[in-house]
């Protein structure tokens, strides 16, 4: 039962960094896709209508970690107090920007909005990414299982370790590189004319630039944290996840060499989807590595809540998931296809 | 919120997190999902829709926030009256009788209470436009349609916040938590034939209310059912379990109280002036629900409070002290600044609500300002 919700903690999250990611991307790529308001309101449009339902999965997640596994839940949330705020006010701020900035049709006021929704999804972008080399690497945990993690100590990875340091902030920057790659990938399927042009061309280059990133990034987590590789080798379950990759990894090269857009962003998610549950079923099942004496690690079991929660919360789950996947596809069957700024636009409110 | 139960208050997700966990879940995957699905396509969406498609995307999204009301409600009513728990072997608390949690005596009276007051709310506002655009003489046609809906559905609703919702409230505040209800009313000596002060101000550290006008007996029948009835005062309690703020829990209670009487009134008032067909001539009714918009707001707030405070100082009711759940790890300074920032931020949001609707008030409701057929040509 632990090993179950430690994965389906694993997929939403996962999930969320696959959908919100795209948007990050496209946000990234705003200003460089997009050079008039006319081909701004298109890149927006094109991430509207879903994006609310994206962030879901990160608040989904978030009451899943309670439930199943409080300690977790209370130590790594209090522990990493002030960056988890600066991601919640880009949330925020990224939310504001999206809906508000078509209310007015003045210059100004969607130059305004267009600026913030940029700062908060690159912002987002490097803090998800941060958040991901600190999983890896560890975090200072104390004798009673908590701590409280700094912005920055010495940039070391041992001992009194801060958020950022030489394995995070190269991670955070792989992290931006990879998504938007990913966020230039949906842009090609979702919009025309000059942002299709240009977003085609960065799609190339950078899916070019993740591969050294993806080595580099690697040989990075082998000198931090051999031992994850370890449980790559010894775990059924992350050798299926390596297939994904493999054959995702193909499928984007496929995809742009034929033009097949369809194709590439599936190659992308699951790209995406396959690493991040990779990492997951290497961590397993350690949820929190100590970097301060290794027997302090936190792992699931030591987190999970009591056996009766977490059977009723999977009676309820998977029939939560499937409902909310068919939300999904109701709103997808009106939106396949490119976006097209006179439909798509925001309405009344 | 989700997020603040691991960051702030990190005891209380240890201790309770396996039981309070399955309705924040259940409130993501049940109700946040269906609600952000079709908020997206009620936004950005009418067009490619249709009208038909476009108003079921507006009921996705009210079910899904009265869905989310409800789970919320389950937890909050779990705080207030923990059923279908037990206690694990590590102290933490465990979910034994998940209907027992979902079927809480306590969250349908407090569920009623408070989507009755969200009526409460919408229905004002909906009559404050009709009475301005009235008032100026504007789009007399919409502002009928605003003045009868907001009018009829407000007379409704606010005596339905006060009777049964709110009554079976109190009950289920008499009942479980008696120290909480004499605190709610000042009350420091138990009796029978208790009274309801309408007037009057708690000193507390004199035990007693100065300048109270009492209606005798009727906290005993409000709280009991007959007016002999003993009600328990603070003193009978002991000192560590008295609310912590009993003077603000006192005035939270009494001004949502008489604002609820006020709002039926002003709502009888006004279904009598239409029932006679002189509404919209009545100018001083219709300046007064074109400025009462604000207080069902604030009502609704202290109605909050009241439920908050009086909880104090527990955060499960007898059984998780407060000064047991927060982070220990977070220092004070983070709290305060992270505070401040939430402060910043949703004073600009406030701002930019009141700004955009202002506009969209004065634009009217013949054609939305913002339509997209009203923007600017691309440069």
């Amino acid at each position: 039962m632990i090993a179950l919700w430690y994965g389906i903690l694993a997929f939403m999250l996962t999930t969320y960094i696959v959908l919100d990611g795209r948007n990050f991307g496209a946000g990234v790529l705003h200003w460089i896709v997009a050079r008039n308001q006319a081909e701004r309101r298109q890149v927006i449009a094109a991430i509207g209508p879903l994006w609310s339902w994206h962030e879901v999965w990160l608040v989904g997640t978030g009451g899943v970690m309670v439930m199943a596994f409080p300690r977790l839940m209370a130590a790594s949330f209090s522990g990493c107090y002030l960056a988890l705020f600066l991601i919640l006010w880009c949330v925020l701020l990224r939310g504001i920007s999206i809906e508000v900035g078509g209310h007015l049709g003045d210059r100004l006021w969607q130059e305004f909005w267009d600026a913030v929704f940029v700062f908060s999804n690159v912002l987002l972008a490097v803090l998800f990414g941060a958040a991901l080399g600190n999983v890896a690497r560890g975090v200072p945990l104390t004798a009673d299982g908590t701590f409280y993690l700094p912005f920055f100590t010495n940039f070391g990875i041992h001992g009194n370790v801060g958020l950022l340091d030489w394995y995070t902030v190269p991670m955070a920057l792989f992290c931006v590189l990879i998504l938007t790659a990913h966020g230039a990938t949906y842009l090609t399927m979702k919009t025309e004319g000059a942002v299709h042009e240009r977003s085609l061309k960065l799609v190339r280059r950078l899916w070019l630039a993740v591969i050294p990133a993806f080595l580099f990034i690697t040989l990075l987590t082998w000198a931090v944290r051999p031992e994850l590789f370890q449980g790559i080798l010894f775990r059924p379950f992350a050798w299926t996840t390596l297939v994904i990759c493999v054959a995702s990894g193909y499928a984007i090269a496929t995809g742009i060499r034929n033009q097949r857009e369809h194709l590439t962003l599936l190659g992308s998610t699951f790209l995406l989807f396959g690493l991040l549950m990779t990492g997951a079923a290497a961590l397993f099942p350690v949820v929190l590595f100590s970097t301060t004496e290794p027997a302090r690690r936190l792992t699931a079991a030591d987190c999970a809540a009591p056996e009766a929660s977490l059977v009723i919360g999977a009676a309820w789950w998977f029939p939560a998931l499937i409902l909310a996947f068919g939300y999904l596809y109701i709103i997808q069957r009106h939106y396949s296809g490119k976006v097209n700024v006179s439909k798509d636009n925001q309405g009344l409110y | 919120m989700e997020f603040q139960f691991g960051t702030n208050w990190a005891g209380f997700s240890k201790y309770a997190g396996a039981i309070i966990g399955q309705t924040l879940a259940m409130e993501g995957m049940f109700a946040f999902f269906l609600e952000s699905a079709f908020i997206g396509a009620l936004i950005w969406g009418e067009k490619r829709l249709g009208p038909r498609n476009h108003f079921l995307a507006a009921v996705g999204v009210a079910t899904g926030s009265w869905l989310s009301g409800f789970f919320i409600l389950v937890t909050n009513a779990f705080m207030q009256h923990p059923t279908g728990y037990t206690v694990a072997s590590n102290g933490t608390l465990a979910l034994f009788d998940l209907r027992a949690y979902l079927l809480n005596p306590w969250v349908f009276a407090q569920f009623a209470h408070n989507q009755c007051a969200a009526l409460v709310t919408g229905s004002f506002a909906i009559a404050a436009m009709g009475a301005f655009y009235t008032l100026r003489g504007i789009h007399p046609e919409q502002s009928r349609l605003y003045l009868n809906a907001g009018t009829l559905v407000g007379l409704l609703a606010s005596v339905l916040v006060a009777f049964p919702t709110g009554d079976a409230q109190a009950k289920m505040v008499g009942n479980h938590q008696p120290a909480t209800l004499a605190a709610m009313e000042g009350r420091f000596e138990g009796g029978r034939l208790a009274e309801v002060t309408m007037i009057g101000q708690p000193n507390v550290s004199e035990q007693r209310l100065e300048n109270p006008i009492p209606l005798p007996g009727l906290l005993s029948f409000l709280a009991y059912g007959t007016f002999k009835s003993y009600v328990k005062g603070l003193n009978e309690f002991p000192k560590d379990t008295w609310p912590d703020n009993i003077e603000l829990l006192y005035y939270s209670f009494h001004i949502m109280i008489t604002l609820g009487m006020i709002f039926i009134g002003i709502m009888a008032w006004a279904n009598w002036r239409r029932w006679r067909g002189r509404l919209e001539s009545s100018t001083g009714l219709l300046w007064i629900l074109m400025l009462a918009f604000p207080f069902p707001y604030i009502a609704t707030s202290l109605g909050w409070m009241t439920t908050e405070l009086g909880r104090q100082p527990w955060l499960v009711y007898g059984l998780f002290r407060t000064n047991k759940g927060y982070s220990q790890v977070v220092a004070a300074g983070d709290t305060i600044f992270t505070l401040i920032g939430f402060v910043g931020l949703y004073f600009v949001l406030g701002l930019l609500f009141l700004y955009l609707t202002a506009r969209e008030i004065h634009h009217g409701p013949d054609a939305p300002a913002s339509a997209p057929d009203r923007q600017e040509a691309p440069a």
